[in-house]
């Protein structure tokens, strides 16, 4: 009895704390009767207009302008009463889940304004814009593409919301609502004939549908990526793969580079006919560690940008361009394959040519370093086994010195050499 | 006191590599081109795979001293990019070109290629690099079947230790005398181990990468402590026994002592460490100080 006296009067005191802190919170800058909500308006005579859009932000409308700004001061633009990048979170925690497994970047920048409008608009959920045109505000390249397809996927035409989350996906890449390839097949039943007809009775209905199709929309038929590999483009997928009514027909005919080699035996005579090989071409993935075996978006059936690709194990490299202070044109472009090889090479860093003077002359035409002696016929001060060349100085993926030399000009590179000048 | 024990016992650990000599010549005097491979026996014998030349090239250690001893030129070895000596004195090279293993005698005699034999499950071995252990058996990095081959001196088929799930890219493989295999991702800059007769590869290393570019070769001692070429970097890792990072050696530069993209490199009981100065178109000998 004793105790049920005292949980009753604990009760009692937590709600009188909260009623109370609630009406402080409400009336924290102690507005004049009837001014919540008319006050701010008064000056923001422009807000007026706003206030007639169709969806207004919910402490818009009932007047509470205090809950986002400050009517006084503040450490953040606009007044707002937190940094601009959580203010959302205040009221709108959760929106990107903490497991997510994709985060759309404007939200997890908190860069909510560049899709919603936090006051009013013109469209549902205070959006800036209606439907898809909101997303090819960014998103460019994509809009591009599918305004230039020929065969255009339907729910693209309705919006990217059909297969998309716009904040975040906790299952599945791409913001996506569902994996593929259960995003797809939820549309497209994998057992109807036609399907099977189309897939040539293959059972792809587990297969990852984008590592083919343009999920967005294709000039090729089926909605195929711009560049098909041809046996895929005749439906010989006999040609690499097991029969379709086998217990394992996915499985390749042979592994790895032996596979391609069956139609692609010059190239592969051609590469291991060189000293070097790029060893990622004869290991267990082999040629499908940069290539698409049935349809890329990218030249050359290569899985992705060849910046991106190279970087991925090259990654080192990579990093020395970025914190460059001078950058490499081919290098920043990507064009990796402007002095290396990616199959085999028989030159040293697999370079397309013997002599890296030539290498460099392959665009620096112009700059024959006519004052200074290079060549095979000028020995390096500094190593009797070594003639001075291009990369004598230069670090061509980069370095913290103007021009990426390896040393600072001014003090340290040419002295290597001229040791007589070292100060 | 806890932090005064493990400050000396780090202090215990600490390498540093003294350099001893840079090798530029052959016995006529002939400069070694771009060498990516090395290996050194107990006896003084020195290899270097003279890649750029196309040749071996041997050499007598002796103090401090290396004296140039031979040069074998075989049309089997047009592209030597790593080298091991067997326990009887033999020679074993990889070709890169080729990608297979010739055996050779230390007086140019080539002797055949090591062919793989009785593997349960035959295809195509594609060896990235090699190592011999003191009982002259074979572990052969096949990355175009993800394992480790471990081939008894004929060749014959012994065990494999498949590559574990998820890596980036083999490219040296490392034995200790213990019988305990190393692997080296250069991608991910990690290091894998399997204990003696294991079945399964482990993380002994996380990402390395902090500490290092691209390493490409692999080599322990007797101490357990591995020491990585870090090709991208320039420079020479210790690991102690556990994966841990315990230093790093040498940098960039043309100087003697300096390094500019080293391939392979090995460590003798002895306490020194040759490594091939690729760019720099030298082996540089290193003494290990404690």
């Amino acid at each position: 009895m004793k105790s049920r006296y005292k949980i009753v009067l604990l009760l009692l005191g937590v709600t009188t704390l909260f009623a109370a802190s609630l009406a402080l919170s409400q009336d924290k800058f102690r507005l004049k009767p009837g001014a919540n909500g008319k006050i701010c308006l008064n000056c923001h005579t422009a807000f007026q207009e706003k206030m007639k859009l169709p969806f207004i932000h919910t402490p818009v409308k009932k007047g509470q302008c205090s809950d986002c700004h400050n009517p006084h001061t503040s450490s953040h633009g606009k007044l707002l009463a937190e940094n601009a990048s959580r203010i959302c979170l205040k009221c709108h925690d959760g929106i990107v889940p903490g497991k997510a497994r994709s985060v759309h970047k404007a939200a997890a920048d908190g860069e909510c304004v560049k899709c919603h409008d936090p006051h009013a608009a013109k469209y549902r959920n205070n959006l800036l814009l209606a439907g898809k045109e909101l997303c090819f505000n960014c998103h460019k390249d994509i809009a591009k593409a599918i305004a230039e397809s020929k065969f255009r996927h339907k729910p693209v035409e309705q919006g990217c919301l059909g297969c998309h989350t716009p904040h975040a996906s906790t299952g599945a890449d791409s913001l996506l609502k569902t994996g593929v390839p259960s995003l797809c097949t939820n549309c497209h039943k994998a057992d109807t004939p036609s399907f099977k007809r189309q897939h040539m009775n293959y059972p792809v209905a587990g297969s990852r549908c984008t590592s083919c199709h343009d999920p967005h929309g294709s000039s090729q038929g089926g909605m195929l990526w711009a560049n098909v590999h041809s046996p895929v483009a005749k439906k010989m997928c006999g040609q690499c793969h097991l029969d379709a009514s086998s217990a394992d027909a996915l499985k390749v005919k042979r592994p790895g580079f032996e596979l391609c080699r069956g139609c692609h035996a010059d190239m592969v005579n051609e590469t291991f006919g060189r000293n070097q090989i790029h060893w990622p071409l004869v290991d267990k993935v082999s040629c499908q560690n940069c290539h698409n075996p049935h349809a890329s978006r990218q030249d050359g059936l290569l899985k992705d940008s060849m910046k991106t690709l190279c970087n991925s194990c090259h990654r080192d490299t990579a990093r020395r361009q970025v914190a460059s202070l001078t950058k490499h044109k081919p290098i920043q472009e990507g064009q990796c394959t402007k002095c290396h090889r990616p199959h085999s090479s028989s030159n040293v860093f697999l370079l397309d040519n013997t002599n890296t003077i030539n290498v460099c002359n392959t665009c620096h035409a112009g700059m024959q370093h006519s004052t200074h002696p290079i060549g095979d016929n000028v020995i390096d001060p500094r190593n009797r086994n070594l003639s001075v060349d291009c990369l004598s100085c230069h670090r061509s993926h980069g370095s913290e010195y103007k021009f990426f030399t390896y040393l600072n000009p001014k003090i340290d590179l040419c002295v290597q050499c001229h040791v007589e000048y070292k100060r | 006191m806890g932090l005064c024990i493990a400050a000396q016992s780090f202090a215990a650990d600490a390498v540093k590599l003294r350099l001893m000599t840079a090798v530029y010549s052959d016995q006529n005097g002939g400069a070694l081109k771009r060498p990516e491979g090395v290996a050194c026996d107990e006896k003084s014998l020195l290899v270097v795979a003279d890649t750029g030349n196309g040749r071996i090239l041997l050499y007598t250690v002796s103090g401090e001293k290396v004296m140039p001893k031979g040069t074998i030129s075989l049309p089997q070895l047009s592209y030597p990019i790593r080298v091991q000596i067997d326990p009887g004195g033999e020679i074993l090279a990889l070709d890169g070109k080729s990608r297979r293993i010739a055996r050779v005698t230390s007086a140019g005699e080539f002797k055949g290629y090591v062919e793989p034999s009785g593997i349960p499950t035959p295809g195509t071995v594609i060896p990235r690099s090699f190592k011999v252990d003191g009982q002259g058996n074979i572990y052969l990095l096949d990355i175009f079947s993800g394992r480790v081959l471990v081939l008894d001196s004929s060749g014959k088929y012994q065990r494999e230790v498949p590559f574990p799930q998820k890596y980036g890219g083999f490219s040296d493989l490392a034995v200790d005398g213990n019988g305990i295999v190393y692997l080296l991702d250069s991608v991910e800059g990690k290091v894998f181990s399997a204990q003696r007769n294991a079945t399964a590869f482990t993380p002994l290393s996380g990402s390395l990468k902090e500490d290092l570019d691209f390493p490409v070769s692999i080599a322990s001692d007797s101490r357990g402590r591995l020491f990585l070429s870090d090709q991208n970097g320039s420079g020479i890792v210790i690991l102690g026994p556990d994966g841990s990072f315990r230093g790093r050696q040498s940098d960039f530069g043309w100087k003697d002592g300096l390094l500019r993209y080293p391939s392979a490199l090995a460590v003798t009981e002895g306490g020194n460490l040759f490594i091939a100065d690729r760019q720099n178109s030298r082996v540089q000998v290193f003494t290990i100080v404690q």
